[in-house]
């Protein structure tokens, strides 16, 4: 139930620097997920919030006030791990009533206490069971219910469900939601797991390398990715290499309009399968001519792969869709993404031929 | 079909039990003749005594140890002994593991190296690198009085010297196990608790301690087992009397050639390290069966 200021925030082990200059803000209440490759410095960045971790450089503040100095066991803040985290000699009420314990609350409030949070887990009447008695489900639910019944300012998970199989993660990874947005508690969850962070969170920061790429809410993360890496790293996405002269854009099989003011020079295209449409004649102007490999039905949308001489494209189309493996037909992209010199991207929309295959 | 499938699930059943009962045969058949029959019948020799050429039923041999000064004071020594090594072991050897846990780089891995080395010193080398330096003249004391310091009064051949040659042989295995018992204890089960609000003294308390008692108990009982029945080092390094037990009865047995007596000194000592094996299998037996709980 608080800010958290991260800023200049590094971190160097040796000659690796798994944080780099992170600067970042969440706000009161915010639900941020960290998302990134593996190694990409997530856990460190969340073990130097809780203070398990000293930073090189840089301050961290909640509410306002420098905690960098702060160990661990003084910082208002609550950890739920990967696995492994329940204390096995202790049954779950101890589990969860041990801080309590060391801040010498009253038995009472102690009892109420874990009573409200068990039942805020959906775990009532668990109190008596030993950590080994419990699911790996249950006991991500006990780890949860032991970190919010300190009523922590900010609540850090990393990975939390990750352990857990599909379903059971959805179904914790929802619940995680109802509870932190009934809390209004301010959380940070770290995720490698795109789809994760996509459905729960307000705003996503992804990470590369120990920095910041994108910090954004997740439909502009998916629309608008701002580097190449995002757009590569979210979502499927067709990522060809272009050269940009007077005003065109040269890729291999097709050329296409270049947004004013481009430079000459190497780029990359990017387009998400959902912006490509096929059109039923083989030849058309700022189109592929493409052969269809391979559909796959994935449920409510079908997906192929088009081999364009010099390569394959992914699409995804409708499931009405009338098309046949081996068909000859033109891919057109309605929306691209032009990446070049490293910065901002520059996008491109166009209008739909009438006799495209796609909505 | 069925019954095709059926006699071949049985026959691999027969198989692998009789596979099962191989494997165990030959150290069971070790123990059966090694020492559980050698054992009972000791045991029953100590119970029996000639009346008018016909054997009888009697606890005199044991009535005549405790009634002997000579022997229950060998005994009470033995015990003096044993536990006061074994405290010092703990002393010396649980910090010694919580470093080795905690602690990563070269100076941890060296002195982990260092902790095990007694592992590879005979214990009868052991010895008299123990009286070369703790003798009389010795390197202790040829280095105190080099800085002034004289009047050195040297352990050997008293009791503190067999603790001291008994600490330093125990503590590669005590380290050994008790790291591995703190390994046990993940960070994240540490961490976890720094997180709710702990400081390092009850992390200790309440985490660690309570998560290596069984480790630690299991040490505990196998090291008595060793001290408790040890010979060469009380042997090489003790007082002529008091003795501990294993000195005692090779003494009884090989000097004064009464095998009776030293029969009698054996099955005491051998019931209290059964006592105390008995213990250390209940505790690995009850560990056992937590672990299939989960
Ligand atoms: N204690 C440490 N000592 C040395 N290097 C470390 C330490 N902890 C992390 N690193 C390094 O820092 C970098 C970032 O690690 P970190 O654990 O933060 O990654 P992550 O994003 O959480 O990865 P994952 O998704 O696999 O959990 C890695 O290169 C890692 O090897
Ligand atoms: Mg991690």
């Amino acid at each position: 139930m608080a800010t958290l200021d991260l800023i200049n925030l590094t971190k160097q082990f040796g000659t690796v620097t798994a944080v780099d200059a992170v600067n970042l803000s969440v706000q009161d209440g915010e639900f941020m997920c960290i998302l990134g490759p593996s190694g990409c410095g997530k856990s460190t960045l969340l073990r130097m919030i809780a203070g398990f971790e000293m930073p090189t450089e840089g301050d961290i503040r909640i509410a306002g006030d420098s905690v960098t100095h702060l160990g661990a066991n003084k910082r208002p803040t609550a950890m739920v791990f990967q696995k492994y985290t329940l204390w096995p000699h202790m049954k779950v009420f101890d589990n969860i009533a041990f801080g309590l314990q060391l801040r010498r609350l009253p038995r009472a409030e102690i009892a109420r206490k874990v009573e409200e949070a068990l039942a805020l887990v959906s775990l009532s009447g668990y109190e008596e069971r030993y950590p080994s008695q419990l699911s790996g489900g249950q006991q991500q639910r006990v780890a949860l219910a032991r970190a919010i019944v300190l009523e922590p300012k900010i609540l850090l998970l990393d990975e939390p469900f990750s352990s857990l199989d599909a379903i059971l993660r959805v179904r914790l990874r929802e619940e995680l939601r109802r509870i932190q947005r009934r809390l209004k508690i301010t959380a940070i969850f770290v995720t490698h797991d795109q789809e994760e962070a996509l459905t729960l969170a307000d705003r996503i920061a992804v990470m590369n390398a120990g920095r910041v790429e994108q910090l954004d809410a997740p439909t502009q993360i998916y629309d608008n990715p701002a580097t190449l890496f995002v757009a590569d790293f979210i979502g499927a996405m067709n990522l060809l290499q272009a050269q940009v002269s007077g005003g065109r854009i040269v890729l291999s099989g097709v050329t296409l309009d270049a947004p004013p003011g481009l430079q000459d020079g190497a780029a990359t295209v990017a387009i998400r399968p959902e912006d490509m449409a096929l059109l039923p004649d083989a030849a058309h102007a700022g189109a592929w001519r493409a052969v269809v490999e391979q559909i796959s039905d994935l449920g409510h949308y079908r997906r192929a792969l088009l081999d364009v001489g010099d390569g394959t494209l992914k699409i995804y189309l409708p499931k009405s869709a009338a098309v046949r493996e081996g068909a000859q037909v033109a891919a057109f992209p309605r929306r691209y993404l032009i990446y070049a010199n490293g910065g901002a991207p520059r996008e491109v929309t166009r209008a739909l031929p009438a006799e495209a295959l796609t909505v | 079909m069925t019954t095709l499938a059926r006699t071949s699930t049985r026959q691999r059943q027969w198989r692998g039990a009789i596979l099962a009962y191989l494997l165990v045969a030959p150290p069971l058949l070790l123990m059966v003749l090694l020492i559980f029959i050698p054992a009972t019948q000791s045991i029953a020799r100590t119970l029996t005594i000639s009346v008018d050429g016909q054997p009888g039923f009697s606890f005199s041999r044991y009535a005549a140890f405790f009634s002997d000064p000579i022997s229950v004071n060998n005994l009470l020594f033995t015990f003096q002994v044993t536990l006061l090594t074994l405290a010092v072991i703990f002393i010396v050897c649980f910090p010694l593991s919580l470093y080795l846990r905690f602690s990563t780089g070269r100076i941890a891995s060296a002195v982990q190296i260092l902790a095990l080395f007694p592992l590879f010193v005979p214990g009868i080398i052991l010895c008299y690198a123990l009286i070369r330096f703790l003798g009389t003249r010795g390197t202790l004391d040829t280095l105190l009085s080099l800085v002034g310091i004289t009047g050195y009064r040297t352990p050997y051949l008293k009791p503190e010297a067999i603790v001291i040659g008994l600490v330093w042989e125990s503590i590669p295995f005590t380290v050994l196990v008790l790291t591995a018992g703190l390994r046990q204890v993940s960070d994240t089960l540490i961490e976890s608790a720094r997180d709710v609000g702990a400081g390092d003294w009850t992390i200790f308390r309440r985490i660690i301690l309570p998560l290596i008692v069984r480790p630690a108990l299991i040490v505990f009982s196998l090291n008595f087992l060793g001290i408790f029945g040890s010979y060469t080092i009380p042997y090489l390094l003790g007082p002529a009397a008091p003795q501990m037990m294993g000195v005692f009865m090779q003494q009884t047995f090989g000097q004064y050639r009464r095998p009776d007596d030293a029969e009698t000194q054996a099955v005491i000592t051998f019931l209290i390290c059964a006592f105390v094996g008995f213990l250390y299998v209940r505790t690995v037996a009850s560990q056992r069966l937590t672990r299939e709980e989960e």
